[in-house]
């Protein structure tokens, strides 16, 4: 008579992994925000431009970091890997390119 | 799935993203109201924090193919970057 289908648990992620996730986003949320507030908060381009550059570090790791724990190293993990490199190799660049855009400006606006 | 305590299918990751975007309002606003090299170190900021949010934002949908979006959003706001400083650069 009972010819419902079976149901089948769904798979269940490791709880300690959830932590670690929780912990590693938590964490990477609250560095990169305080990058946000530095910009906002600091008087000087070269101040500003310091808690931008910073935003590309800790924080940008932190989130790979918790997004590794779930995706491992699938196509999905390594397209993470590679996002997070551009941004932490090739930022360098930019602050650099920016600072002497800024130091070029100042000595305009000297007499 | 990590839910922060928040059920009704919202998972940390989504959670992490919506916590990141609110950054961007005070970047835009630095944008808009500083002087442009001000706004250009605003703009830097914000393109490495929108690059989080969506690889945030294709680990909580479960997506691979999501993963893609963040790879070319790095490397298009890095040249942007480049560009615009490049040409305030040059202003004498």
């Amino acid at each position: 008579m009972d010819r419902r289908a079976r149901r089948r648990a769904l798979p269940r992620t490791d709880p300690l992994s959830n932590v670690a996730v929780d912990v590693l986003l938590a964490v990477g949320v609250a560095a990169e925000l305080a990058c946000v507030a530095g910009v906002v908060l600091m008087r000087t381009t070269y101040d500003r431009l310091h808690y931008a550059a910073a935003g590309t570090t800790v924080p940008a790791f932190l989130i790979l970091a918790a997004a590794l724990v779930r995706e491992h190293l699938s196509s999905g993990g390594l397209d993470a890997i590679a996002a997070i490199a551009v941004l932490f190799l090739l930022n360098p660049i930019l602050v650099t390119a920016t600072a002497r855009a800024a130091r070029g400006l100042d000595e305009v606006d000297e007499p | 799935m990590a839910t922060l305590g928040v059920s009704a299918g919202v998972n940390a990751f989504e959670i992490a993203a919506t916590a990141l975007l609110l950054g961007l309002v005070p970047l835009g606003a630095i944008a808009m109201r500083r002087r442009p090299l001000d706004g250009l170190v605003a703009l830097e900021l914000a393109g490495s924090l929108l690059v989080l949010v969506l690889l945030c934002l294709a680990e909580g949908f479960r997506r691979s193919v999501y993963y893609d979006v963040p790879v070319v959003a790095a490397a298009m706001s890095w040249i942007g970057g480049l560009v615009v400083a490049r040409f305030l650069g040059r202003i004498r």
